[in-house]
């Protein structure tokens, strides 16, 4: 039988927080992509994607407004979590390699609530979402005002943090859902909780504190 | 002199007509030879600055009526102006160059069309479908010439691009544009494009003999305008740039493209290679 999964990782806010800002950027990568890809422009025609990308906006936007007022000293933490690298980083990214091709569990030296590689993802939406928010609003609300020189950077800048935003997602679905280690990571996002073993074996210092009821 | 309602309301009728022929869709590869094709001759020192051409292709088109415009407040291109005069005061007199789509053989506005609303014609022109039009705007920032325009709502973003069309249902039945067409004094001609070339040539070098700043425009330009001109000064003074070119910038987008697609296939196999290998280490660790 399986074991009983009883450690809360993430609570409920959090995980509702995390799937309407998933919805949300789906619909805004999807109505984006249309017109970024060639040949995939058909739907846009007469504009009804470029409203929904736009109300689309207004949810990507402002659900992290919303869960910051909620909740801000956890938002805090998490953009303090996301900006600090150090040491263990350099040492994830060493053992890295082997342990996401299988390799020796043990040698991955024990991570706090989210590893690195989470860490990245955390930096990689916050930055991609930082030019997609910046160059978004040029173009949305100053159009006539920026130079045509200026507003074809803007979309660049656009298109290059969907690029770069997209391949990060598709790491992320395929660690998060697919990857044969990752046995608990999709389940947790949905009622928030896991087991023993896998806190033990993912997030070794995090859980060591959770047990000491340190946090 | 006020451009008369009548006078609009007779050409709208007929234009109503017209309209109901579309031009058949002429999916069209580009030109081989930047000199085929349809084309218009705009000569500046012919113009008369009558504005008889705005009038015209507004009646034609049926975009919404206006008094005869100010040459000191020429109008600028909208979605109701499709073509206009770039006035230039030469030694106390006016002397205008009649400013539109230049119908580039190259086009920057249908490489960076998302949709296909913009495309080439195999007369020479850039044709848009309204139709397909999404209004993302790329082809009004990233056009050279600043010509294609949109009045976009701000909330919605609905918009659609509007521009001069060349009138493909009278040059498909072999007639001139309505601004060509309505053109007294030969500043607007319209003909085969290696015929205009040669008849170009000619004036400026008679223009030359007098006045050394005289200039050819369109003939080689983005490969080629489908309207070309005929200056007495400097492309520059007229309001045309020098070297005009379709941006880097959307060089640049499609390099992204390639090698946004090309990372995601590999990031894709990699996954495949990954979970292979990752599952089959694992297993072996467990047994």
């Amino acid at each position: 039988m399986a074991e009983a999964r009883v450690v809360e990782r993430f609570r409920k806010r959090t995980i509702w927080f995390h799937w309407i800002h998933t919805a949300a950027f789906l619909v805004l990568l999807v109505t984006g992509a249309i017109l970024f890809l060639p040949g995939l422009g058909g739907p846009a025609a007469g504009g009804l994607t470029r409203f929904i990308h736009r109300i689309a906006v207004v949810f990507f936007v402002g659900m992290p407004i919303v869960y910051f007022i909620i909740n801000p000293r956890m938002s805090l933490h998490f953009i303090k979590e996301t900006l600090t690298w150090g040491r263990n980083d350099v040492q994830w990214f060493s053992q890295a390699p082997d342990y996401y091709f299988g390799g020796d569990e043990e040698k991955m030296p024990p991570q706090g609530h989210i590893n690195t590689g989470q860490k990245m993802w955390q930096f990689i939406v916050l930055g991609t979402g930082a030019l997609f928010l910046i160059s978004g609003f040029f173009m949305w609300f100053l159009k006539d005002a920026l130079a045509a020189g200026v507003f074809q950077w803007f979309v660049i800048v656009h298109d290059v943090a969907f690029v770069v935003a997209l391949l990060m997602l598709l790491v992320h679905v395929y660690l998060g859902v697919i990857h044969p280690r990752m046995t608990e990571s999709l389940r947790s996002m949905w009622d928030g909780k896991i087991s023993k073993t896998y806190a033990r074996n993912h997030y070794g210092k995090w859980y060591d504190e959770v047990a000491k009821g340190k946090n | 002199m006020e451009i008369s309602r009548k006078n609009f309301l007779k050409g709208a009728a007929g234009a109503t007509g017209l309209l109901l022929l579309q031009p058949p869709a002429m999916a069209m590869a580009k030109d081989s030879q930047t000199s085929a094709g349809m084309a218009m001759l705009i000569d500046v020192t012919k113009c008369v600055n009558c504005w008889w051409c705005y009038a015209a292709c507004k009646e034609y088109n049926e975009l919404p009526e206006t008094t005869k415009p100010d040459l000191t407040q020429p109008p600028a291109l909208s979605s109701n102006v499709w073509t206009t005069l770039h006035p230039v005061m030469n030694s106390g007199k006016w002397t205008s160059r009649k400013k539109a789509c230049n119908h580039c053989t190259d086009a920057a506005c249908v490489e960076v069309c998302p949709t296909g609303a913009l495309s080439y014609n195999e007369m020479g022109f850039v044709q848009y479908d309204k139709e397909k039009c999404s209004g993302c705007g790329y082809c009004v920032e990233f056009c050279p010439f600043g010509v294609p325009q949109m009045e976009t709502n701000t909330i919605t973003g609905v918009a659609i691009m509007d521009k001069c069309t060349f009138c493909p249902d009278r040059v498909t039945n072999g007639e001139p544009p309505a601004c060509a067409a309505a053109c007294t004094t030969g500043a607007i001609t319209y003909g085969q494009r290696a015929d205009l070339i040669a008849e170009a040539k000619e004036r400026v070098a008679t223009l030359q003999q007098k006045n050394t700043d005289a200039s050819l425009y369109g003939v080689n330009e983005l490969g080629g305008l489908h309207v070309m001109y005929v200056l007495d000064n400097s492309p520059a003074v007229y309001g045309l740039p020098a070297d005009p070119e379709v941006p880097p910038t959307s060089i640049i987008r499609d390099v992204l493209r390639w090698v946004g697609s090309g990372l995601a296939i590999a990031a894709v196999a990699g996954f495949g290679l990954n979970y292979l290998v990752a599952r089959l280490r694992t297993r072996r660790g467990e047994e």
